[in-house]
């Protein structure tokens, strides 16, 4: 007989030790054990393990889905409530189960015989309960995405394109004043005298009441509208928006609402608006009320004055971005001096000599491959524990990372220095510091630039990563601002890291094919 | 003239490769060794130049025994032997010119050497000897950019910037088709008969042996099986070429390209 899996290859033709009916008793109480009495031990086997982990993966995952409950039932009940998959994979457990006991009959009954049920279905089956519980354990929420999608647009959007962010004016309040006069003594202030220049405002009429709150027989507060008020705006900038502030008798300032909306106003070409807006109410000490009292309307436009010029987040993100670049610098310069000594200790052509040299090989050869399994982001959050946040943390995650790296890829390097010229260059009477000059030195410069780019490639990468966690760099800058929702001067620091990158992908690519 | 007395060389994982060799090269000569592959061969000229060091014997050359020497006199013993490998050795990355240059190392002194600096009269002797074998245009080249035929120019170049009095060839035409075959050896002939430049040079096939040969030396397991004059070898039959080559003997003519070859190998 022929079996395609090697897991379930199976002892043929020898009959089953358990009758039918009794292996599928038997896998109903524990799947599996109908399997292997009826001669399919590791099919019996798999069922049991797969069968077991997935039910301790159920039971995990209800008691998570409804931790405040107690008892069997009510969890069950309360994660199928709260999480309608469970129904699913309840489903397919349940499914499984009913085939493992069918396979059980099958197998016994079949046992002995020339033809075997192939096993590919059990794995498929076992594969889709897995993929089901991962589908969960994963909390894969694709109507989520879809539907949150929308609301982060914005956001994205600012991200991609950030770069209104990246200049501002430099910009200047301009104020135009009236002066209004409450209670009317019959002496109204003048209409404000006209300015050249200068904005201002004119109000009609100058004096009048404020509004009053009054309250209702009902008991609720009710306003009394004060004096209706035309005011007129000259001289302001153009276009541009104005605000309407007050300033009260106690000399303290507040935006205009008009039924609730701030008051904005547009000039037209010549700087010019009008707008009807009624006197508000504000709480007044009394001692004011005796008397004649000045309120002064305002109308506040801030302008641009001047040309644009960069962003203070222009400007932090290109220092970081040099900081960044720096730190990817200064790593690889310590990676590359520090990685070449152990090269030559891990390059096997050079230590099999003797039993000694060979064992600080491996040994040289395992340090170096503990530490480049580790994420430099691993060493950054150690080094930021020994020196503190900022660049040198960086720089030492970076450097430990370079030294395994470039001492695994530098070795190779030596270890396929050809020997030939080598010899050649000796045969010459050429001595030492010639031959290496002229027979080792031009065989692993090519592969040792291209290595040591490809490495500041990655450390320039990696740095921006790094500061993500604290390392110092654009990485540090683009985690403040994401945690100060500023998107754009985010997007900022994104951009300047995909240019960075792109720039020294194609230089490294073009600095590369000189050398190799 | 070169004396070799009971060069033995035995390798550190106990290989027997040299076997108590002795033989005499007279100054003009040129001398091929022949024998199978692992006869030792490549071991026996390397002890000559002492990239291997033998493990007993004497290697008289020009009154002074090779074998013994150490440090700045070997030195300066090398760099008058030219070598020229299967190979070619040259070092791949560099430029052709560089390659040439290297045969004058040993003319060098170490600072101005590092920085690749040599002297204009390095440098013109460099450009007559690319001339002399005809691969000038190659000289700014990459070294592995060159084919087969032309590294070995390159590698026979290298050896003549050394000024040497004694060639060695470490099998220089097994790695390049017969018709290159021929025009390198060519070049050596010229070079011992123009320049009476004393040549050993380890060869495989009979014809070749033949052609070039002043004297003829044979390799069995490290023993010296064979030794035999120019006229000796040129009646040489294939049965007895054989005792010394085994069943693999063959002619260059009887592995490619038969009736142009014949014609070369003729003449
Ligand atoms: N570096 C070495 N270490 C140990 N044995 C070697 C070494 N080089 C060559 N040999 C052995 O010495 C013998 C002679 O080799 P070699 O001189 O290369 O022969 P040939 O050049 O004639 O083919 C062979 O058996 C070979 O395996
Ligand atoms: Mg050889």
């Amino acid at each position: 007989m022929k079996t395609k899996s090697k897991v379930f290859k199976e002892e043929p033709n020898l009959p089953s030790l358990v009758p039918p009916w009794l292996a599928a008793l038997l896998s109903a109480i524990v799947p599996g054990l109908g399997q292997a009495l009826a001669r399919a031990v590791q099919r019996g086997l798999v069922i049991f393990f797969s069968f077991v982990s997935i039910v301790g993966l159920l039971i995990w995952r209800f008691r998570l889905a409804a931790p405040r409950d107690e008892g069997f039932f009510n969890i069950f009940k309360k994660a199928l409530y709260l999480e309608p998959i469970f129904y699913f994979i309840t489903a397919l457990v349940i499914l499984l189960y009913i085939w493992i006991i069918i396979d059980a009959y099958q197998i016994a009954k079949r046992a002995g015989g020339p033809k075997r049920s192939k096993p590919i279905m059990v794995f498929v089956f076992l594969l889709l309960v897995f993929f089901i519980i991962g589908w969960q354990i994963g909390q894969i929420d694709l109507y989520a995405f879809f539907s949150q999608v929308d609301d982060a647009l914005p956001a994205i959007s600012r991200v991609l394109w950030p770069w209104e962010r990246a200049i501002t004016y430099p910009e200047e309040m301009w104020m135009g004043l009236a002066t209004l006069e409450t209670p009317c003594d019959g002496n109204p202030p003048p209409p404000t005298e006209p300015l050249e220049d200068r904005p201002y405002l004119v109000v009609d009429p100058t004096c009048g009441i404020p509004s009053t709150q009054d309250e209702a027989e009902d008991g609720s507060v009710i306003v009394v509208p004060g004096t209706k008020l035309q005011v007129e705006g000259y001289n302001f900038a153009p276009n541009q928006e104005v605000e309407l502030w007050w300033r009260d008798p106690a000399t303290s300032q507040f935006r205009h609402r008009e039924a609730g909306e701030i008051t904005r106003v547009i000039p037209d070409d010549d700087g010019y608006f009008e707008v009807d807006i009624t006197w508000p109410y504000r709480l007044i000490p009394d001692s004011y009320l005796d008397e004649t009292v000045n309120w002064e309307l305002q109308g506040r436009q801030v302008t641009n004055v001047g040309d644009w010029e960069f962003s203070e987040e222009l400007k932090l993100a290109i220092e970081k971005m040099i900081e960044t670049i720096f730190i990817g610098m200064m790593a690889t310069f310590f990676g590359i001096i520090l990685s070449v000594p152990f090269s030559f200790l891990a390059a096997k052509n050079l230590m099999r000599g003797n039993p000694f040299t060979l064992g600080i090989y491996y040994l040289v050869r395992t340090v170096l491959n503990i530490i480049r399994s580790i994420e430099p982001l691993i060493w950054a959050i150690i080094a930021i524990i020994i020196v503190g946040l900022g660049p040198f943390a960086g720089i030492l995650a970076l450097v430990l990372h370079s030294i395994a790296a470039l001492g695994k890829l530098y070795s190779e390097a030596i270890e396929s220095i050809d020997p030939g010229p080598i010899e050649a260059v000796q045969a010459t009477g050429a001595n030492w510091f010639q031959t290496v000059m002229y027979g080792v030195v031009p065989q692993i410069i090519p592969p040792f630039v291209s290595f040591t780019i490809y490495r500041w490639d990655i450390n320039i990468r990696m740095s921006t990563v790094i500061g993500l966690v604290g390392g110092g760099g654009i990485g540090y800058l683009l985690t403040q601002w994401i945690r100060m929702l500023d998107y754009s001067a985010a997007g900022i620091a994104v951009w300047f890291i995909a240019i960075t990158v792109a720039i020294l992908d194609y230089l490294s690519a073009a600095i590369r094919e000189r050398f190799v | 003239m070169l004396e070799v007395r009971n060069l033995t060389k035995i390798y550190e994982d106990g290989t027997l490769a040299v076997d108590n060799v002795s033989f005499t090269v007279p100054d003009g000569e040129f001398l091929v060794v022949i024998g199978l592959s692992g006869s030792g061969k490549s071991t026996l000229l390397r002890c000559i130049n002492r990239l291997i060091d033998p493990t007993e014997g004497e290697i008289i050359w020009n009154g002074v025994d090779l074998a013994k020497l150490e440090g700045d006199e070997l030195r300066m013993a090398r760099r008058k032997i030219g070598m020229v490998f299967q190979h070619f050795n040259l070092v791949d990355r560099s430029t052709v010119l560089v390659n040439i240059l290297t045969g004058r190392l040993g003319y060098t002194k170490t600072w101005p050497s590092l920085l690749h600096r040599f002297s204009k009269a390095d440098r013109d002797k460099a450009w007559g000897t690319l001339k002399r074998l005809g691969i000038e245009d190659q000289a700014h080249k990459l070294a592995r950019e060159l084919s087969g035929g032309q590294q070995q120019r390159v590698g026979i170049a290298r050896a003549l910037m050394q000024d040497p009095e004694l060639m060695l060839a470490d099998e220089p035409v097994a790695s390049l088709d017969p018709v290159l075959a021929h025009s390198i050896l060519q070049h050596l002939e010229d070079l011992n008969q123009e320049d009476e430049l004393t040549i050993i040079c380890s060869l495989h096939y009979l014809d070749l042996v033949q052609r070039y040969s002043t004297s003829v030396i044979g390799l069995k397991d490290g023993k010296l099986v064979y030794q035999g004059s120019k006229e000796d070898i040129r009646n040489m039959t294939d049965e007895e070429f054989k005792t010394i080559y085994g069943e693999e003997a063959v002619r260059i003519s009887d592995t490619s390209l038969e009736g142009s070859l014949g014609e070369v190998v003729e003449a």
